[in-house]
């Protein structure tokens, strides 16, 4: 027992220091990034607290299984401490990633699918505790909570499918679960395809010029319904082989990018960029961010089975209670 | 385990189950039929929703006037969104009722001993089937009529109402179980619904926006695909999980 005692402490000593140190690296180790400069070191803590929102709702709703098969009040214990860590981290992704928006996209709010679904997340939270307030007998009050976070996590995934239609674009910088992106870009060609569609955008590829080391593709760019046609001119570096100028579409926070060249042929692969896109693909950020999901998962861990124990004892104290004031 | 404990349960278990180990579907409509029959009585219910439905038409109507075509072009998804603004609200209003009033007139405990969970729960989905389209035609005819909105394409929007009624229904019924035993009943049920219903909703009014703009089938294909695997997911949760709200 003591060894466990002594095992506990120790996790919890290295779980500060790891933290700490991830702290540190966020501002020294972590480089700045072009387009986002300091705004850029948030992934550290805002994607990581997303992250483990949704490994609460899924730990919250595996302890609600437990509890209406074995019926121990440690179950019961352990899904609301889960979800209330998941909603001081819900709420910790939400406001850092408001805070971020609101420096990088201009405005705090932009009904986002993520952003709409951690919404979502935020009021099932909100619910399941507003019904465990309002049921008084403890046994109901646990089986019937139980049941709805279960209903509720059928929900979850109606909303991870349906909430990508909901905006006609995404400003979060990942493409790979966002239905109707294109991750691996467009070939356009000047004397082939030249018009191709990237989301609801339509480009026309005008013409290819080498420049020095760079290579400049003129694109024309229409929006959605035609609200707003540009020329853009992405450029590409021929000796490192990677996209150099990057400009941005009108009325959004888009970024076009050249991302292949062939200029014998007069083919451009071009792709969309929302600004953040690459960001994990520096090393030391990639590292760092890692940690962070590493610390955060712990730092959840410790929490909600901290929770999980203060709860139990609670009870524990309510029933003795209840069992001395009964007349000898 | 105490075998006479174990003996003496199952007995028991036996004999309460006897008598109604009729088919599941018919005791299911037996349920829905009392229902059917004790809010003919009373129309607690039907009064409650259809003129929260209507009120709510009127004032949307009142404070708009028929807003035509000119004034928006974005007139669709704002019409389609009114209108399923106000069949949500009235179904919160309506909905719960079939479960509260078991519990307030404290005839749950004699429905527990009549008929199987299963048959409770079929029965009283049934009934708010019932309930949610007789107000979602009212609803509609109405809005349609006060709001002068010209439905482009008649079939898609009915097919999407019902869906839509479907897994409106799926969703809200197992937490009328679960809110009827709870102290502050009304509010609790928006709540509790809303998040589950959120998925549903934008399906349902981006469906329908295609369908008052009068596009093809082809448009609201996969609106309806949605909210029939909503349905089926949240009616298959709802089997497994009643059983445990519905314990004494």
């Amino acid at each position: 027992m003591s060894d466990r005692l002594r095992l506990d402490q120790a996790a919890k000593i290295l779980l500060g220091v790891w933290m700490a140190g991830i702290i540190v690296a966020m501002f020294l180790v972590v480089p700045q990034y072009v387009g986002l400069g300091d705004a850029g070191r948030i992934i550290i803590l805002h994607v990581p607290t997303a992250w483990i929102t949704t490994v609460a709702f899924a730990v919250s709703a595996v302890y609600s299984i437990r509890y209406l098969w074995k019926r121990r009040a440690a179950d019961d214990a352990g899904a609301v401490a889960a979800a209330e860590a998941g909603f001081l981290f819900c709420t910790l992704a939400t406001v850092s990633g408001m805070w971020f928006a609101n420096i990088v996209w201009g405005t705090p709010w932009n009904w986002d699918p993520r952003e709409t679904t951690i919404l979502i997340l935020l009021l099932i939270y909100a619910a399941y505790f507003a019904l465990r307030s309002a049921l008084d007998d403890v046994e109901r009050r646990r089986r019937l909570s139980a049941v709805y976070n279960l209903f509720a996590a059928v929900t979850m995934p109606f909303l991870l499918f349906v909430a990508p239609r909901m905006a006609e674009s995404t400003l979060h910088p990942n493409c790979a679960f966002i239905q109707g992106s294109h991750c691996d870009g467009i070939w356009l060609e000047l004397n082939g395809t030249r018009v191709g569609q990237l989301g609801d955008v339509v480009l026309a590829l005008q013409g290819v010029e080498q420049r020095g080391d760079l290579a400049v593709a003129q694109v024309e760019v229409r929006m959605p319904g035609l609200r707003e046609v540009a020329l853009l001119e992405p450029s590409f570096e021929l000796s490192t082989g990677k996209p150099a100028d990057r400009p941005e579409f009108p009325g959004q926070q888009f970024l076009l990018a050249v991302e292949g060249v062939d200029l014998a042929n007069g083919r451009v692969l071009l792709n969309m960029e929302a600004p953040g896109t690459g960001l994990l693909s520096n090393s030391r950020t990639f590292w760092t961010f890692m940690a962070a999901n590493i610390g955060f998962l712990g730092l959840f861990i410790w929490l909600y089975r901290l929770r999980a124990d203060v709860l139990l004892l609670q009870d524990r104290l309510a029933r003795r209670e209840v069992a001395y004031e009964l007349p000898a | 385990m105490d075998p006479h404990l174990s003996s003496r349960s199952t007995v028991e278990a036996s004999a309460i189950a006897a008598p109604p180990e009729a088919p599941l579907l018919a005791a299911a409509w037996a349920v829905f039929r009392k229902d059917v029959r004790s809010e003919l009585r009373t129309r607690y219910a039907l009064n409650a929703i259809l003129l929260f439905a209507v009120s709510t038409v009127v004032a949307m109507s009142l404070g708009m006037g028929p807003l035509t075509i000119s004034r928006n072009a974005d007139l669709p998804i704002i019409r389609a969104a009114l209108l399923w603004v106000a069949i949500l609200f009235a179904a919160f209003t309506g909905l719960a009722r079939a479960f509260v009033h078991e519990e307030e007139a404290r005839t749950a405990a004699a429905l527990r001993l009549s008929a199987r969970p299963t048959a409770v729960f079929l029965g009283k989905l049934l009934f708010n089937l019932a309930l949610l389209l007789l107000l979602v035609v009212v609803t509609t005819v109405l809005f349609v009529i006060m709001l002068r909105v010209e439905v482009g394409n008649p079939g898609l929007l009915a097919a999407l109402l019902l869906a839509g009624s479907l897994g409106l229904v799926a969703a809200t019924t197992l937490i009328a179980a679960i809110i009827a035993r709870a102290s502050v009943k009304g509010a609790l049920f928006a709540v509790l619904s809303f998040p589950l219903l959120a998925p549903l909703l934008v399906v349902a009014i981006q469906g329908s926006a295609n369908a008052l703009a009068g596009r093809g089938w082809e448009s609201g294909v996969g609106a309806l695909q949605v909210l029939a695997g909503y349905t089926i997911a949240l009616f298959t949760a709802s089997l497994f999980l009643f059983n445990s709200v519905w314990e004494p």
